[in-house]
């Protein structure tokens, strides 16, 4: 299956994205500052970091919530950023978003059935008994009762919620979904649900997912590849087994080795990161990560690395990645 | 800053004196007609220098248990119907007002899963501890500062920090206030209430670390409410699991968690995606957490139950030995 992949043509090409915010004295919040990222048919890419990283930006920026500063996303062959009007209609219906909140993304003076019908009538797709038919079709593909139609977003739980904001977003028999923290506002019993409707889905519809989440279990679950960032950059990206088996960036093996898991057997001593990231305004030069590493070099503090493939698929933004396992074991062994 | 993962131990629980007990504890919120019955007959007891996890869902009771405790239900809405909370064997209802603001903030105090609203906005992080130092104690306000910058610098923030307000600082910073803030008098029992849910991962990290340490070295009981299983396996030797406003299993983290009696607990488990070993399919628990305004009848769990017999749907199971270690509320545990 990966070789078909390397044949194919990426679905999303994103390339040299940037996205800065002013915050006025003539500062410049660099959100996102130079992602390269291909996500192929059918494939799922996981993009993992922590609050302030830009992981949501870079989501909203693919789908032009957001306008880039600058850079190109190529959906289907069509630049999404300098899209007109007219295409990006058409772009909307073949890219969606599921957002983290569902109480905030639903409208509360509708009901879920005309939240549903939403999608039909905006792109003039389907009206009357025909319209009624689909939404309830959607409705069922994704679990939610009959009943649950007629009812309020503020009357739902938060999974049949989100069960909503997913049905809205499959509507259109979409190719690409960004999923930004789908299931970090859930229990864990409902999570569970979502996370494996949004599998079966991706295999009966062929779909390719965006998957933009803080937590390090649900991303290794769920995705093909993973892509780590820190402070508005990938520092590294590789498929799954790879990345969370022969870690190599500083920062990815840190945040790896600070959650707290149910493995009795692990008896690996934590790496705690001192301090807190940084400001993403004006980022001082050299490795964005530097401040916090635990093997810091000279060369570290004055020049940003490249995000290089060290091996076939396995990219890292890092000046010391030959020795960073050594150094984390030496670290941990301490 | 390395430390080590596990450290378990039942050894303590046994040897050393009960600090805390829960006995029978019913409460309920009764807003315009409503009735939800959010704590049920829930049972727990604590020992001097355990770490005891809570883990529940969502509306399982475990926050309005530790409220309970520090006597903080909000007025005219949350009433305790039944049971009664036992601190060194004393009855706390029948504790006068002022008897009960000594022990809170000195011998019992309470981490809040929000720091920003845990701190009052309009005083510098110094004056606040501070305050809760002189409340308790009879020292001078100086004094009571130069107590405030040596807490702060004990979870890791420069005392000239001191004279910063709660707004000044991020939101790992401000966590690590409010853990100042609770250790403030020694306490001998610190109820934290998903310390670190707002927090990221290396944040978390730190945190965790530090509870852990300041743990060990003054042996202050822990009561850690969260619904992150990983972080009880980390930081506790035993467990709570709370479902309907009530215990349905207990005991040490790594018995229960590796050999879970209760099939909620089992089920909680299996929802959760690993990071190691092969990648399943998740194991999705079906319908909802129970409804505090409409209980089901005989176990709480029943609806959601895959082994439910007619039994379970009658008779509500209070928690059964199992082992020295370990007990569930389960009418099923051998099947």
């Amino acid at each position: 299956m990966q070789d078909n992949m390397k044949k194919q043509e990426p679905l999303i090409k994103i390339e040299n994205l940037v996205k800065y915010f002013d915050v006025g004295n003539g500062k410049k919040l660099h959100a996102v500052d130079g992602i390269n990222l291909d996500i192929m048919p059918n494939e799922t890419v996981g993009l993992v970091g922590e609050s302030g990283c830009g992981k949501s930006t870079v989501g909203n920026v693919v789908i032009r919530l957001l306008e880039a500063t600058g850079g190109h996303v190529y959906f289907d062959g069509t630049d999404v950023v300098n899209a007109n009007k007219k295409q990006m209609k058409e772009i909307r219906k073949k890219m969606q978003i599921v957002f983290q909140d569902p109480y905030a993304s639903l409208n509360p003076r509708e009901s879920v059935e005309t939240i549903l019908k939403d999608p039909y009538q905006i792109h003039k797709i389907a009206k009357g008994q025909e319209l009624k038919d689909r939404v309830a079709e959607m409705a069922a593909t994704v679990g939610l009762e009959p009943y649950v139609l007629e009812k309020f977003p503020h009357e739902l739980d938060g999974g049949k919620r989100q069960l909503t904001g997913i049905a809205r977003a499959l509507a259109l028999d979409p190719k690409f979904i960004i999923c930004d923290e789908p299931v970090s506002a859930l229990d864990v019993s409902v999570q569970a649900t979502i996370i494996n409707l949004l599998i079966d889905m991706q295999q009966k519809r062929g779909l390719s997912y965006l998957f933009i989440s803080h937590d390090l279990s649900v991303v290794r679950h769920i995705s093909n590849r993973v892509a780590v960032m820190y402070l508005g950059q990938i520092v590294e990206l590789a498929e799954t087994d790879e990345i969370f088996s022969n870690t190599l960036h500083p920062y990815s093996i840190a945040l790896l080795s600070a959650v707290p898991r149910v493995d009795f057997s692990n008896k690996n001593k934590r790496i705690v990161l001192e301090g807190d990231v940084p400001s993403p305004v004006d980022p001082a030069p050299g490795c964005r990560f530097a401040p916090r590493c635990f093997m810091t070099k000279d060369i570290c503090h004055a020049e940003n690395p490249e995000l290089r493939e060290v091996c076939p698929g396995h990219c890292v933004r890092c000046h010391c990645w030959e020795e960073s396992q050594q150094k984390a074991a030496d670290y941990q062994g301490k | 800053m390395i430390v080590d993962k596990q450290e378990n131990t039942l050894d303590i629980t046994r040897n050393s004196e009960e600090l805390l007990k829960i006995e029978n504890l019913s409460v309920e919120y009764r807003a315009s007609g409503a009735v939800a019955k959010a704590v049920n007959g829930m049972n727990l007891t604590i020992h001097q220098g355990e770490a005891l996890g809570i883990v529940g869902e969502s509306g399982a009771g475990k926050t309005t248990t530790a409220l309970s405790i520090m006597n903080l239900l909000p007025d005219r809405v949350g009433f305790v119907t039944s049971g009664e909370i036992y601190f060194h064997g004393k009855p706390m209802s029948s504790m006068k007002e002022k008897e009960l603001n000594e022990i809170r903030g000195k011998n019992i105090s309470m981490v809040f899963a929000n720091p920003l609203t845990a701190l009052n906005p309009l005083y510098t992080v110094g004056h606040q501890i501070a305050m809760s130092i002189i409340e308790h104690e009879n020292i001078s306000k100086n004094e009571a500062e130069k107590r405030a910058e040596k807490l702060l610098e004990m979870v890791g923030i420069a005392p000239y920090r001191a004279k910063n307000f709660p707004h000044e600082f991020s939101g790992g910073m401000r966590q690590r206030v409010g853990i100042a803030a609770a250790l403030a008098c020694s306490p001998e029992l610190l109820l934290a209430d998903e310390p670190t849910t707002a927090l990221d991962v290396t944040i978390q990290a730190q945190i965790l670390e530090l509870m852990k340490n300041l743990q060990k070295e003054y042996s202050t009981a822990l009561v850690m409410i969260t619904h992150n299983l990983g972080i009880i396996a980390e930081l506790c030797q035993t467990v709570a699991v709370m479902y309907g406003g009530r215990v349905v299993e207990y005991g040490s983290v790594e018995e229960v968690f590796t050999n879970p009696k209760h099939f909620y607990t089992y089920g909680l488990l299996h929802a959760i995606p690993n990071l190691s070993g092969p990648r399943n399919r998740l194991e999705s628990i079906p319908g909802l957490v129970a409804n505090a305004q409409n209980l089901p009848d005989g176990c709480k769990f029943h609806p959601r139950c895959a082994h439910c017999t007619e039994r379970c749907k009658k008779e509500e199971p209070l928690l059964m030995k199992v082992s020295e270690n370990h007990y569930a509320a389960c009418w099923e545990m051998e099947g």
